[in-house]
């Protein structure tokens, strides 16, 4: 007679699979995943959705208030700014430009920091004290700030600006990645590794890295956070995207001048920014939330 | 105690070489002539060029040009502004107060809100004042300040009126300058009307500050509440509790101090976060400051100015990084061992 | 009268998808100048027990009792703030890493006279604080710290812990409580200084007739110490005695091995032997067994430990067991039918 299962099987799950279970009981994270999943397919597929072009405009709808308002009109669903051109559709295509390439600048310099970060966490004494201060002063300049003066090197320009936020974000990276690798370095596993005979590249892959992947995805989304404002601060300021590019910060800018007689030009990039950010953050503070969890039990 | 001032000291020195060490670099990273970039003389004549590449050491190699550069910068001489052909130095001196007061009431706001209402989110943890505090702090950790600034004008400027939007002080009041800072030269100065002018300028400033102030207030909400939070889960806070002091004695007798010194050391990081969105603000308010100068100089190419400008600002945001170190060792006597180890 | 008179006290956690019961159903009672031992290995809940009755547990737990005395006073019935009001007045604790429990930032004069119950003092406010000063003083010649200047003076991290947990004990004193509960009081410390803290305590007892509660995991180390012994195995009550009756006549199992393991009754084992241990180890809080929570490693147990044992009373030696040893109850092979 085949017997029935009598004790409850224990299931253990893999640190992400935890990770993962408490993220989705909480619904406020749940709610920015989903937010931040609906940016990445707008990035995407912005252009091709977008009802208008962003680049050309209907002269004969100028300054159109959104379509809730009295004088709108339901076909330009957000209204127009002063060339004619449709907010909705420029919205959209900023979509790919602030957030999309904000979300390239930060695996980028996600890569290249982890790697260096990694890297110069195996090195000890005078190189490790040499490098700490390096950080230490570059970590202490202001970010905006640093972009600033490399945007005014390179120039003004969209490219210019990934590069800059690119190279601003690196230092963060490296920072955490030594941290995190001098700290799991610590640990007794890692001396079981090391006396098993592993080298040092072997240790950090296999035994390090899996364990401190998500730190760094909580310092992830925090870099992101920070790309997007920096990246739509510079568009503001004039220093980033170009005209006509419908980047969020620049179209702000743009409508600056109009901003009594139309203020939705100024609203509507504003508040598309502060949905991104905030999704971006709910995301982050899910994930550090659900660390934080996996660590107490 | 000494010891740790040394190498205070000598981590000062070295950041300080750093920082001139970028900026020189970066006079050859820029477009153009580099002894113009350094000088900002554009419409030098020839004989003036020789004499500047003389000063300059520029026929020597790059140590010695670092040297003379160095040379220069203690004495005083950053150039000449590319754009106005006016001495840096004097400009920077002009401009950099204001900014300086600027921050320093920023920071004092976002000081005053957001520490104590970490603390109590922290004290209400996991009820409902605990999450509503944080979600509050995450919108204004979220909002893009400039946006901000512009919003903040149009509701409280124009549409209320309570606030004047731009400048420091209106300008039918005349106040020598003496210091730069504006609340210091008003007291000092003999004007008959003080007290108004005191209280102008205090319009003036609170807009600005207030919209600075709110993102770091929410990064010291969250600084706050995690301090306090991990301050209440230790021993002793439960054997005080134990010793049979009352709640309230313990929270204002042992848990804020303790819950402060770990927040201090954060100030020191959060006031270059805070210079940064000082420097958006003054363009949008027309503050007379060292960032909106920093910025039109971008605008307009100036790169001696951007040179000095950045030299200046991140001096200034080291200097206040250090203090902020020291008042942390002077308070908490475990703290002055070695930072970096191996 | 009873000193204290806890009858079932159970303390749960309550989570949604099942309760926890850390302490389940304990009894205890001391009278007026005792000193017992709450023995038990780490896991076992005494430390949680303790900090029930002070009233510094977390907010998380649930504290359910039928019977809670304290000098007479039903504390069942007040409410919770009379409850505290009246255990902190009466009773002090001392905890196991003194250092960790002084504030690093203050000094111990400061901490000290925080301490100090302001209605033992008269007069103005600047007599006040002389008398506050002279007390600490005082307070602290009564643990045996001569040099009081520079103690006074010092901060938490200059001391070494044996001085810390002398600080401790002077800060208990301040209150002249009429019970101290010492949990784990040297497990932070060397043996030599052990010693001096253990006859500070016995001192204070004698003297003041003050009760102690002497939690320790090492049953050996305080049998010299106390009058009478608790012993609780993972939350559950176990047999409790005078240090006499519990050492030369254990009747429940786990009494037994505990006196078992210890040096003394090993030093007549040949050389190269095993030493007597009980196998297994104390269960998870996720796990715990139903019934006597020692069943899955009782030499003795059998179908009846799937319920919980009653406590039975052999001449004031209380035991909770089905099959205490050397006793009438014998229990039956597995060939005959049980009978609960």
């Amino acid at each position: 007679m085949a017997r029935d299962k009598i004790y409850l099987e224990e299931i253990f799950p893999s640190p992400f699979m935890q990770l993962w279970q408490v993220f989705r009981k909480t619904p406020v994270a749940m709610l920015g995943g989903s937010c931040f999943v609906f940016l990445i397919v707008l990035a995407i597929f912005g252009p091709i959705l977008a009802p208008y072009s962003p680049i050309e405009g209907q002269l004969d709808m100028l300054l159109l208030p959104p379509a809730w308002n009295n004088d709108g009109n339901v076909s330009y669903l957000l209204g127009t700014d002063e060339l004619g051109r449709d907010m909705l559709s420029r919205l959209m295509y900023g979509t790919s430009l602030t957030f999309g390439l904000s979300f390239i600048v930060v695996i980028i310099s996600l890569i290249i920091g982890v790697v260096i970060g990694s890297l110069s966490a195996l090195t000890t004494g005078l190189k490790s004290s040499f490098l700490n201060h390096f950080l230490d002063v570059v970590l202490s300049i202001p970010s905006l700030l640093l972009a600033i003066i490399i945007v005014a090197i390179l120039g003004p320009g969209i490219a210019n600006t990934v590069w800059a936020v690119v190279l601003v974000l690196i230092p963060q990276f490296i920072h955490i990645t030594r941290y995190a690798v001098k700290e799991e370095s610590r640990k007794d596993y890692v001396l079981a590794s090391k006396l098993d005979g592993a080298s040092p590249f072997r240790i950090l892959y296999y035994s390090i890295f899996p364990n401190i992947t998500d730190r760094i995805m909580g310092q992830a989304t925090l870099a992101q956070s920070a790309a997007i404002l920096d990246i739509a601060t510079l568009g503001f300021l004039g220093l980033g995207a170009q005209i006509p590019l419908p980047e969020w910060g620049a179209t702000l800018a743009n409508g600056l001048d109009l901003f009594y007689i139309a203020p939705w030009t100024v609203y509507l990039p504003g508040l598309a920014i502060l949905f991104a950010v905030v999704a971006t953050n709910l995301v982050g503070e899910g994930i550090r939330h659900a660390l934080k969890v996996r660590k107490d039990r | 105690m000494l010891v740790f001032t040394l190498r205070r000291l000598s981590l000062f020195i070295f950041t300080m070489l750093l920082l001139t060490l970028v900026s020189f670099s970066v006079n050859f990273l820029f477009p153009g002539d580099s002894i113009i970039n350094l000088t900002g003389a554009i419409n030098a004549t020839p004989n003036q060029l020789i004499g500047l590449n003389e000063a300059y050491q520029t026929n020597r190699n790059i140590f010695w040009q670092y040297i003379a550069y160095l040379g220069h910068i203690i004495n005083g001489e950053f150039g000449l502004s590319m754009a106005s052909q006016s001495d840096i130095a004097t400009e920077v001196v002009k401009m950099l107060p204001a900014t300086i007061e600027l921050s320093l009431v920023a920071l004092l706001i976002a000081m005053l809100i957001g520490i104590p209402l970490g603390f109590i989110a922290a004290i209400k943890h996991g009820k409902f004042t605990d999450s509503l505090i944080l979600s509050v702090s995450m919108f204004g950790y979220s909002i893009p300040v400039f946006w901000l600034g512009l919003l903040a004008i149009l509701t409280f400027s124009i549409n209320l009126g309570w606030f004047p939007s731009a400048g420091q002080i209106s300008l039918l009041f005349e106040i020598k300058l003496v210091t730069g800072i504006q609340f210091i030269d008003i007291l000092l100065s003999d004007s008959p009307y003080k007290w108004q002018a005191f209280s102008d300028a205090t319009a003036h400033i609170i807009l600005p500050a207030c919209v600075i102030a709110l993102a770091p207030a929410t990064i010291f909400i969250r600084l706050a509440r995690t301090s306090m939070i991990e301050v209440l889960g230790t021993s002793y806070i439960r054997a005080a509790s134990a010793k049979g002091l009352s709640f309230r004695q313990i929270i204002f007798r042992h848990a804020i101090r303790n819950a402060l010194i770990q927040i201090i050391r954060h100030v020191g990081l959060q006031f270059a976060n805070l210079v940064t969105i000082a420097m958006v603000t003054e363009v949008i308010f027309s503050w007379p400051g060292i960032g909106r100068w920093l910025i039109e100089s971008i605008y307009q190419r100036d790169y001696t100015a951007i040179e000095s400008g950045l030299l200046v600002l991140s001096c200034f945001i080291f200097i206040v990084h250090i203090l902020t170190d020291f008042i942390y060792a002077a308070l908490n006597p475990l703290a002055r061992g070695n930072k970096y180890g191996a | 009268m009873n000193l204290l008179d806890i009858r079932n006290l159970s303390i749960e956690l309550i989570s949604d998808d099942k309760n926890i019961r850390a302490v389940d159903k304990v009894s205890l009672s001391m009278k007026e100048g005792e000193v017992r031992g709450l023995v038990g290995e780490s896991g076992s809940g005494k430390s949680l027990l303790a900090q029930a009755l002070v009233g510094v547990l977390n907010d998380k737990w649930h504290v359910h009792a039928d019977r809670f005395h304290w000098r007479g006073i039903d504390l069942l019935r007040l409410s919770i703030e009379e409850r505290k009001a009246v255990l902190s007045r009466d009773i002090a604790m001392i905890f196991q890493e003194p250092m960790a429990c002084l504030d690093p930032t203050t000094s111990i004069g400061e901490q000290l006279i925080e301490a100090i119950d302001s209605s033992q003092l008269s007069g103005f406010f600047w007599q006040k604080h002389q008398q506050r000063q002279l007390a600490a003083i005082r307070l602290l010649h009564k643990v045996g710290i001569k040099d009081h200047k520079t103690c006074l003076k010092s901060y938490p991290h200059q001391l070494t812990e044996a001085f810390c947990q002398r600080v401790m004990i002077a800060m208990a004193l301040a209150r002249r409580p009429i019970l101290l509960i010492a949990d784990e009081p040297t497990a932070a410390m060397e043996i030599t200084n052990e010693g001096q803290i253990f006859r500070l305590l016995a001192s204070l007892n004698q003297l003041k007739n003050m009760a102690i509660l002497l939690i320790s995991h090492d049953i050996e180390n305080i049998t010299s110490w106390t009058n009478t012994i608790t012993v609780m195995y993972s939350g559950q009550f176990v047999e409790a005695g005078t240090t006499s009756q519990i050492f030369s006549n254990p009747l429940h199992p786990y009494t037994r091995a505990l006196v078992d393991s210890s040096p003394s009754a090993n030093l007549h084992l040949p050389a190269k032997s095993r030493l007597k241990a009980l196998p297994g180890s104390i269960p998870i809080l996720q796990h715990l067994p139903i019934g006597c929570r020692l069943g899955p490693r009782c030499p003795r147990a059998h179908r009846a430990c799937v319920v919980a044992p009653s406590v039975t009373n052999f001449h004031g030696h209380e035991v909770s067991c089905h099959f205490p040893l050397t006793s009438l109850k014998k229990p039956r092979s597995k060939a005959i039918k049980e009978v609960c």
